[in-house]
């Protein structure tokens, strides 16, 4: 299972094959027949999830939030966008599921979002798999499943020692993490975005990016 | 009162700190909304509670009041902005309420750490600075801080609260109680007018940061994010090709002055540094820059390996043209820059010294004074040298610097003569109420150098400087930017039939635009009164909800043919976050109240219709179109719009039936106490 790590770990570079994409829906096919562990189940007819309490392979994401940051005029829109549509009636960067950091002096601003990466940390480290893989919608965006999500925040600490700031954040007030779902395929961040920063890249192999391909941001 | 079911919007509380016994309270913002809705009305009313007459600008007494609105901290566009108000000390000769807005990010900040509002009142015993983290305050030594300029305070508060912080900062002006002292957030963003930095400093209150991780609670997120997107297409289109000063869309005009203003457009002025800027390779740049929540970005950011870095606004590309002239093969150099740099480093209102260093060369040239008396190099005005002296004299308030730090209308006052004449072409209003710098020619008439009515009767009515880029005279920008003139080159008689449905739409009547009669000869005073109306009731509006001054009312529309606006967008958005209905009509009404209220408050401190005048000045010179502002007409609009306000006609002061009509009997009282009724 290591040397399969492993050699998955060698494609960060090469563009991604197809068929390599349905190889890994195969396995983890595979994964759910022959052992049983991973369960597959319906949130009312919205999202269809798969989880791997196993650590196994996570199907590649296919799209993910860009960002040029040459262009950002550090508004701030993108976050108060997503937190007006995740957490409707409270409108906070606290609770947005991406962050602008900003030196007010030099002029540096940069949106920091989640990379939806390859093999997610905060997925991994998921104790009660609230952590999942949203199908239903084709953006095999993480995903955190809000009823079962028991604020324990391993999944931010995870994440936050391979990116910061941590692309998760804590809801206080309600007590869950939350974290970037590309609003299941139409990100508002990037729908409100003034100047074009932000643009969400598709791709139907899926895409090899964030974790372990980057290893900080 | 009545108890609201959930409004969103306000997060609830004021916070109220005493500096002289370091205490700190709170109190609900319920108290005061939604009636007086928050920003300028809400500081106007706190200010009318606790600020009497008798308390002078520099006193502990004053009360400095940092007021947003329900709009603040949400997606709401153009959300970042904030007022100031108190009473202020570059009103003069008498000191009296004012207010002044300021952009960035501050606002939302404070809002997210669960105030609606500051109330600062006292002296601190020894400078100090204010920390307000999540629902709390706390007054802390500012001893290492005083003395720094703008930049190095901030830097020193990001490393010890961290680089999420805002913080509002004050220079050396404002430590040295000077009264054209500003207050700054960031690179740039400031409060200038009102000179509050120098009541700051009278506090020995040296800055006030703030974090939050709070929100704002919306009423209707889904309502917000369609009136926002709505406003957005109104306003902005993406920029084409990575091109961040083009909209992608063919024929687009970012829909600011018809188009003549738009993303990244404070801009510098052509010249050594703007070519330097477009030179990739130079290590210059210039790129938009935003306040919060806002889809326009029409400030730019210029940085480069030997200037200060900030953000451009107007005051930075017009407040040292003088070096242009000094160096007419540069242009806008790096002189120029350096310059409105330099006051924003020091804490000086770019402003004034638009007023003073102009009126310092008129009274040179009179040979009123000399370079030995005053210690200046008044032969190279222009030069980096003159500006660099200036700016420290009055910062530091330096032998003819200590005079020039109270403001060019009081400098004037104290020179008297000539040189107290010459000042008035730069300080319009006449009587006790003026200290306020003029902002083109002919009080920013609108083409410039041409006398508009409405602008002469908002001049003189107003408790600060009037708007030139707001309401009635953006859309005369407007229209003129959109048959291709511009500020200069504008032909009033050509831009009156493009305004005529909008106008309708705005003001009530097509012809309202029309600010001269068919002939040319003789200014139309018609619809001034019924215009500044509404402008004042506008320009309060957006201030309490509060919003950008250059985006909002929205009353011209380049993009369409008829170029009619929607005077419904700030009353939607505030709906949509407060869950409270906002009627158009209902709103002007409001507005109306407060801005009653204003007048109250100066009428308290002596106000009255004598002081409401322009200067001799005005009246004698022609207009580029060879025609002048009538003595007579003036008073009759004056006349008219106390009228059309329900004020006392001889005295310009809010009667008693008034106030009743707009529930505001504790006003009445206060009044005749004062004998003003």
């Amino acid at each position: 299972m290591e040397a399969q790590n492993k050699k998955d770990l060698s494609f960060k570079i090469e563009p991604s094959d197809p068929a390599d994409a349905e190889r890994r829906t195969v396995l983890k096919g595979l994964t759910l027949g022959t052992f049983g562990l991973a369960s597959l189940f319906t949130i009312g007819n919205l999202l269809e999830v798969l989880t791997f309490p196993n650590g196994e392979k996570v199907a590649l994401a296919k799209a993910v939030i860009m960002a040029d940051k040459s262009l950002c005029a550090g508004c701030r829109i993108c976050e108060m966008a997503c937190t007006n549509f995740n957490s409707p009636g409270r409108n906070s960067p606290a609770l947005a599921r991406l962050t602008i950091t900003k030196d007010y002096l030099k002029g540096d601003y940069e949106p920091k979002l989640c990379y939806q990466c390859a093999d997610p940390p905060c997925l991994r480290a998921c104790p009660v798999t609230a952590l999942q893989v949203e199908i239903k919608q084709g953006t095999y965006a993480r995903i955190i499943d809000e009823r079962v999500c028991i604020g324990c925040q391993r999944c931010v600490q995870a994440c936050a020692n391979h990116f910061r700031p941590a692309r998760l954040k804590f809801d206080p007030h309600r007590y869950r993490t939350i974290k970037c779902h590309l609003c299941w395929g139409d990100p508002q961040c990037v729908k409100f975005c003034p100047l074009g920063v932000l643009r969400l890249v598709k791709s139907e192999q899926g895409l090899i990016i964030g974790y372990p391909a980057m290893k900080d941001d | 009162m009545i108890k609201m079911k959930n409004p969103g919007g306000w997060v609830g509380k004021i916070l109220r700190v005493d500096l002289t016994s370091g205490k700190i309270t709170s109190q609900s913002t319920f108290d005061y909304v939604p009636k007086f809705l928050g920003g300028r009305g809400l500081g106007a009313k706190i200010c009318w509670d606790e600020v009497p007459p008798e308390v002078k600008a520099f006193d502990p007494q004053n009360k400095i009041i940092l007021a947003t609105g329900p709009l603040q901290g949400t997606l709401a566009p153009t959300s970042g902005r904030f007022m100031v108000l108190g009473k202020a000390p570059q009103t003069g000769p008498i000191e009296s309420f004012t207010r002044s807005g300021i952009g960035g990010h501050f606002a939302p900040e404070l809002k997210w750490a669960g105030f609606d509002a500051v109330v600062i009142e006292g002296k601190a015993p020894r400078p100090v600075y204010l920390w307000i983290n999540d629902q709390k305050g706390e007054i802390l030594d500012a001893t290492r801080l005083w003395g720094l300029n703008t930049y190095q305070t901030q830097e020193m508060l990001w490393k010890i609260h961290g680089s999420k912080t805002r913080i509002l900062v004050i220079g050396k002006a404002g430590e040295n109680r000077s009264r054209i002292a500003c207050i700054l957030t960031d690179t740039g963003d400031a409060s200038g007018q009102g000179g509050f930095g120098g009541v700051m400093g009278a506090k020995n209150l040296k800055a006030i940061a703030v974090q939050g991780s709070g929100y704002v609670p919306v009423a209707r997120p889904q309502d917000l994010a369609k009136t926002t997107q709505h406003i957005y297409r109104l306003f902005t289109r993406r920029p084409a090709h990575s091109d961040p000063y083009q909209p992608e869309e063919k024929g687009f005009k970012y829909n600011i002055w018809g188009g003549g203003y738009g993303r990244g457009s404070l801009s510098l002025l052509p010249g050594e540094l703007l070519d330097l800027c477009r030179d990739p390779s130079s290590g210059y740049s210039q790129t938009p820059d935003s306040c919060f929540a806002c889809p326009v970005a029409c400030r730019s950011r210029v940085k480069g390996p030997d200037i200060i870095p900030g953000v451009a606004f107007c005051a930075q590309s017009y407040m040292y043209l003088e070096s242009m002239v000094h160096e007419p093969e540069k242009g806008y150099s790096k002189v120029t820059w350096q310059a409105a740099k330099l006051a924003d480093l020091l804490g000086i209102n770019a402003y004034e010294i638009m007023a003073i260093v102009p009126w310092l060369a008129d009274c040179y040239r009179e040979k009123l004074i000399t370079e030995e008396e005053t210690g200046l190099p008044l032969k190279e005005i222009g030069s980096w040298k003159f500006i660099f002296k200036l700016l420290h004299m009055i910062a530091h308030r330096e032998g003819f610097g200590d005079l020039l730090a109270e403001g060019g209308q009081r400098a004037a006052a104290k020179l008297g003569g000539k040189a107290e004449k010459l000042a008035q072409m730069y300080y319009p209003r006449s009587g006790n109420f003026g200290g306020y710098r003029e902002h083109w020619v002919y009080l920013g008439g609108f083409p410039t150098g041409y006398a508009v009515p409405a602008l002469a009767l908002m001049w003189a009515l107003d408790n600060r400087d009037a708007l030139v880029s707001h309401s009635y005279i953006a859309m005369l920008w407007g229209a003129a930017f959109t048959v291709g003139q511009d500020a200069l080159t504008a032909d009033p008689a050509k831009i009156f039939p493009l305004l005529k449905a909008a106008m309708k739409e705005a003001y009530g009547s097509a012809e309202a635009a029309e600010f001269f009669r068919p002939d040319g000869k003789s200014l139309n005073w018609d619809w001034a009164a019924r215009v500044v109306k509404r402008y004042h009731e506008h320009s309060i509006l957006k201030d309490c909800y509060i919003l950008c001054d250059i985006l909002f009312p929205y009353l011209f529309n380049a993009n369409t043919p008829d170029h009619v606006g929607d005077v419904s967008l700030e009353s939607r958005l505030y709906a949509a976050v407060t869950g409270l209905e906002m009627d158009v009509a209902e709103s002007y009404n409001i507005g109306s109240m407060l801005c009653t209220l204003e007048r109250a408050l100066a009428a308290r401190d002596g106000r009255t219709r004598q002081d409401d005048l322009l200067h001799d000045l005005y009246f004698e010179k022609e207009d580029a179109g060879g025609r002048k502002y009538n003595r007579a007409d003036l008073e009759k609009a004056k006349t008219e719009y106390y009228q059309l306000m329900g004020w006392d006609l001889p005295k310009g002061i809010p009667t008693k039936a008034t106030l009743q009509r707009w529930q505001l009997p504790e006003v009445a009282e206060g009044l005749q106490k004062y004998g003003r009724l």
